[in-house]
């Protein structure tokens, strides 16, 4: 590939680049405008008045609950669930037992099923466990629905590590548990951010649930906050640009920096326990 | 060793989490405690899209819970989509809100049929005698009994932009005929005629059941959804007809299959589109909100929908009352929440008029309320109206109401013929 | 002895179970039991209002024999094929990511930004985008000097493939994470050999990364039939499943069932028939990829 070939390369490679930095700027100026100019005028357009009070607006909301609510509910549904996930594909990929395959499979049918068809279900049975309003049916909820995709995007990469580094810990007299936490955990760093990120942005970004299972304002989260500003006849969806964009933020700087935490490989932390 | 205690403290966290789920969840059933009862009251008008509904509201309830010291109103606000979502599942489980918000007809039946809400006739006979506009709270009876009091009435009618009008010497149109006239006016100077967001279908439905008024009287839909008469009917099939002409001669903005209401608003607020035809709900945006521009609210004026080859009454209107109270029949507080329903009602009137700019279901004296010309002529018209046909969607159950808006958008995109039409509204009545 | 002690210790049934059982208690409890829930209520003919009445298996007869469910179903199989073919662009960039050129980490992190966005601003973003009169994809096709574009979400032949597009692109981000992760995950050692051997950057790419990273690659095509089988967000926003049923996917219809007809037994004959269609794809998929033995480096 000669310098033309490369010059073409990063053409291609920025020109997609363009595209896809183009819709946070894009909702930035949604953000500044009002229903008027959204609808009408170009969305590449700065808006004609910047609206600064769409954020004063959806502040006084009380946006400040929903964001707290939201980071220690994501927080602590995504340590449950990649824990809990990392601990069960090191079992079903690396420990030899008969069931292994058909647990395997329960997994990939709990990805299956759409969430639609269970929120009835769900809140028939956290009513009777009085479950209801209360924010740890919503922790309990995501870590459930997201195990099975995080087991499957980990599964990869635990097939692919070497069993040398297992025989050699156990011949070494290391327990299970010092190997997996010890040497299977670190090793899995990118995998794991990877799938962090992804429970980041699934958990932040989800409403269904919430809306069903919390009736209380003390404990909804971010994505109630912008059905706060849809209205039985009108929206107001610059508005909802503004807390969208407060809503990104936060996501955008963990993004940030468990992307990373990607790229940190084998060679970094590895081994060395 | 430190693994092991890693572990044991791992699971000692995640069981007490659970437990702690589970411990913590029985908070509100003792909130009730000694005398004070509680309320819960579900609404769909949120604070952030809905300021002043959202206010009167409150006021409501907090001059209630003053004059009712041993009350307390529980408040939960959903929008819109979310409320009716939640309002299912809730009933899945039987566990509705003491006091919340329902739809007439078509939505309330299957709460009525399940027992879930409780008749309120002794409030109507009671305090409430006579304060309602007639056929708003009939809309809520099911077998001599009714299950709602209605907040809202709204009767849809053309709204249009008296400057573009003006521009090309276009006077309102009385006719359908000279409704077409004026489309052909318009288009021939490029100019979007009519704004349309059919994605949301009962915008279509709205034209649709006009021009079945208009071709066969008040009542010919009615009865066609009663089962008492046939949409394949001559007025109904060639209401459909209709519908197709001013397809096929491009009266509605371009794409409006694959468009939201709100999208096709914008049009007609931007002076895309030079005509709209919507609820009064809408009313605010063209008289008193202050977002929109004096100049666009000075130019839009409305017209009655046109009659039709000399057929047809204009004083017959589409629309109906919108939301209702309702009252839990399992309510603990069922009388308190009746009370309280009574009082909101009483109290809503004249506030949600004069604040809010919505045009109530109950009687109000616009003579001595300071209202905009608008209002004053929409009123006029409520008066003089001599029939107001329910939205169709509303009327039909919930399944026949889902073919109706289908088959709406398939004959609004000539995907269907009209007999087509009138022949799937057969299939889905009488599969009842 | 080695071995021995080794497969002693790895196949402790109380560890394995210590492991194992939280993750599958919570699935369990939350996924299970709701799935054999909606199972059952597909026996049942409920307004989900007022009383059940037990039907057999009525709905699920009548779900075979309604004509709207597969079309439905056809959609999303086709969504499933696209998302599917899909993966070759996303593997195609991340490929090119991994390798060592200049400004790689930057434009990996460009890249995945509109994933972050949740589905309402990326509705919104594309409603706009393919709006008839001013949106931005007409205005451009005008522009060029397209006379009649089409109105992309009204047309009943054209809305379909339209709403793949931003569905395809909310979860670009997602797939080349992965591969990412994958990619960066080989062994440096193994390319550099390879780059002694006088290997080109292709071939270093198609015939040493890609089979490292097959298992991975394998669970994204399960991850994207699986996705897309059962998906809604955007196009219930976007098309509500319209105009007249032309955008209709399996869950899109379940829910409009259960939800706005009020037919709750239905609804859910149709949610588990979801499953079951979602469960013989998937197995198809793997018998189809297996290989005899996972690679390990």
């Amino acid at each position: 590939m000669g310098r033309i070939g490369y010059f073409f390369l990063y053409l291609c490679l920025a020109i997609v680049a363009v595209f896809q930095i183009f819709p946070i700027i894009w909702l930035f100026m949604f953000s500044l405008k009002d229903n008027q100019e959204i609808f009408s005028g170009s969305p590449f357009a700065l808006p004609s008045e910047f609206r600064w009070e769409n954020y004063a607006k959806v502040w006084e909301g009380g946006i400040g609950l929903y964001f707290w609510n939201s980071i220690w509910i994501t927080g602590i549904a995504i340590i449950l669930t990649v824990l809990l996930a990392s601990m069960a594909t090191f079992v079903i990929t690396r420990m030899q037992w008969k069931l292994s395959k058909l647990v395997l499979g329960l997994f990939m049918v709990g990805l299956m099923i759409p969430i639609h068809s269970a929120i009835i279900p769900l809140f028939s049975m956290f009513l009777n466990v009085n479950l209801i309003d209360n924010p740890w049916s919503i922790v309990i909820t995501y870590t459930a629905y997201n195990l099975p995709i995080t087991m499957m995007i980990l599964l990869g990469f635990y097939y692919t590590l070497p069993r040398e580094i297992e025989e050699a810990a156990i011949i070494d007299g290391c327990s299970v548990h010092r190997m997996f936490f010890r040497i299977i955990l670190p090793m899995t760093t990118p995998v794991m951010s990877t799938t962090v990120i992804i429970n980041m942005i699934y958990n932040w970004n989800e409403f269904v649930f919430v809306n069903t299972f919390i009736s209380s304002d003390k404990f909804k989260t971010l994505t109630v906050g912008i059905q706060n500003f849809i209205g039985q006849y009108m929206t107001d969806w610059g508005a909802i640009g503004a807390t969208l964009i407060i809503s990104v933020l936060p996501i955008l700087l963990a993004f940030l920096f468990f992307s990373n935490k990607v790229v940190e490989g084998i060679s970094s932390s590895a081994v060395k326990g | 060793m430190k693994n092991k205690k890693a572990i044991t403290i791992l699971f000692t966290i995640l069981v007490s989490v659970l437990l702690l789920a589970a411990c913590s969840g029985s908070d509100d059933a003792d909130s009730s405690s000694g005398d004070e009862k509680t309320i819960e009251f579900m609404h769909l008008w949120p604070e952030g899209s809905s300021a002043q509904h959202n206010k009167i509201v409150s006021e409501i309830i907090s001059d209630f819970e003053s004059e009712h010291e041993d009350v307390k109103i529980e408040l939960e606000v959903l929008s819109n989509e979310q409320y009716k979502d939640k309002l299912k599942v809730l009933s899945t489980s039987n566990e509705l809100p003491d006091v919340g918000m329902t739809w007439a007809a078509g939505f309330l039946e299957p709460y009525v049929d399940g027992e879930m809400f409780a008749p309120l006739d002794d409030l109507l006979e009671g305090d409430l005698n006579d304060s309602f506009v007639s056929g708003t709270a009939e809309a809520y009876a099911i077998d001599g009994s009714t299950y709602g009091l209605p907040l809202e009435l709204n009767i849809a009618t053309v709204f249009y932009n008296k400057a573009i009008f003006d521009e090309y010497g276009l006077e309102a149109p009385e006719t359908l005929e000279e409704l077409e006239n004026v489309v052909t006016t318009l288009k021939d100077n490029g100019v979007a005629p009519i704004a349309l967001g059919n994605k949301d279908r009962w915008t279509g439905s709205l034209w649709y059941m006009y021009l079945a008024d208009r071709i066969g009287g008040g009542d010919v839909l009615t009865n066609a959804i009663n089962r008492s008469g046939s949409f394949e009917g001559p007025a109904l099939v060639s209401a459909a007809e209709e519908v197709q002409n001013l397809v096929d001669m491009d009266a509605f903005v371009q794409g409006f299959n694959g468009l939201s209401d709100e999208e096709a608003k914008s049009m007609f607020m931007n002076e895309q589109a030079a005509m709209y035809l919507i609820a009064t709900w809408d009313l605010p945006n063209y008289t008193t909100n202050e977002d929109v521009p004096q100049e666009f609210r000075d130019s839009v004026e409305y017209f009655n929908f046109p009659t039709v080859d000399g057929q047809g009454d204009m004083d017959s209107f589409v629309g109906g009352p919108g939301v209702g109270l309702f009252v839990a029949e399992d309510s603990d507080v069922k009388e308190e929440a009746k009370e309280f329903v009574s009082y909101f009602v009483q109290q809503w009137g004249e506030k949600s008029v004069t604040e809010a700019g919505v045009i109530p279901a109950t009687k109000v004296d616009a003579e001595s309320l300071d209202l905009p010309q608008m209002y004053v002529d929409v009123l006029d018209d409520l008066n003089q109206a001599s029939n107001i046909t329910l939205f169709a969607d509303v009327q039909m159950s919930a399944d026949v109401a889902q073919v109706h808006l289908d088959m709406i958008q398939a004959l609004f995109g000539n995907e269907v013929s009209p007999e087509e039409f009138a022949e799937k509204h057969e299939e889905a009545l009488s599969a009842e | 002895m080695g071995l021995n002690v080794m497969n002693k210790v790895m196949s402790n049934k109380w560890i394995i179970a210590l492991y194992v059982l939280p993750a599958l208690l919570l699935i369990g409890v939350l996924i299970f039991i709701p799935l054999i829930l909606t199972g059952y209520y597909g026996l049942m003919e409920w307004d989900g209002i007022g009383a059940m009445e037990y039907i057999g298996l009525e709905n699920y007869i009548n779900a075979i024999q309604d004509a709207k469910f597969w079309d439905s179903a056809l959609h999303s199989f086709l969504l499933a094929l696209f998302s599917t073919l899909s993966l070759i662009v996303y593997l195609a960039i991340s490929l090119i990511l991994a390798s060592k050129i200049k400004g790689a980490d930057l434009l990996r992190k460009i890249y995945l930004i509109p994933m972050l966005l949740s589905s309402v601003a990326i509705a919104q973003l594309w409603i706009k985008v393919f709006n008839p009169t001013n949106g931005m994809l007409n205005s451009f096709l005008v522009a060029i000097g397209f006379e009649n574009p089409p109105a992309w979400l009204a047309e009943p032949s054209v809305v379909l493939y339209a709403i793949f597009i931003p569905i395809l692109w909310q979860y670009a981000g997602f797939y080349i994470l992965i591969y990412y992760a994958a990619l960066k995950n080989i062994p440096e050692s193994l390319v550099e050999a390879a780059k002694i051997d006088g290997a080109t950057p292709l071939q270093i790419a198609l015939k040493i990364k890609m089979p490292l990273i097959m298992g991975v690659i394998k669970v994204t095509v399960v991850l994207a039939v699986v996705g897309s089988l059962k998906y809604f967000d955007l196009i219930y926003v976007m098309t509500g499943g319209g105009p007249n049923g032309a955008s209709e996917v399996m869950a899109s219809y379940m829910y409009k069932l259960a939800f706005s007809s009020n037919d709750f037994g239905y609804g859910s004959a149709i949610g588990f028939l979801l499953l079951i269609i979602t469960l013989i794809v998937t197995v198809i998929v793997r018998k189809a990829t297996a290989t005899k033995e996972e690679i390990q480096y």
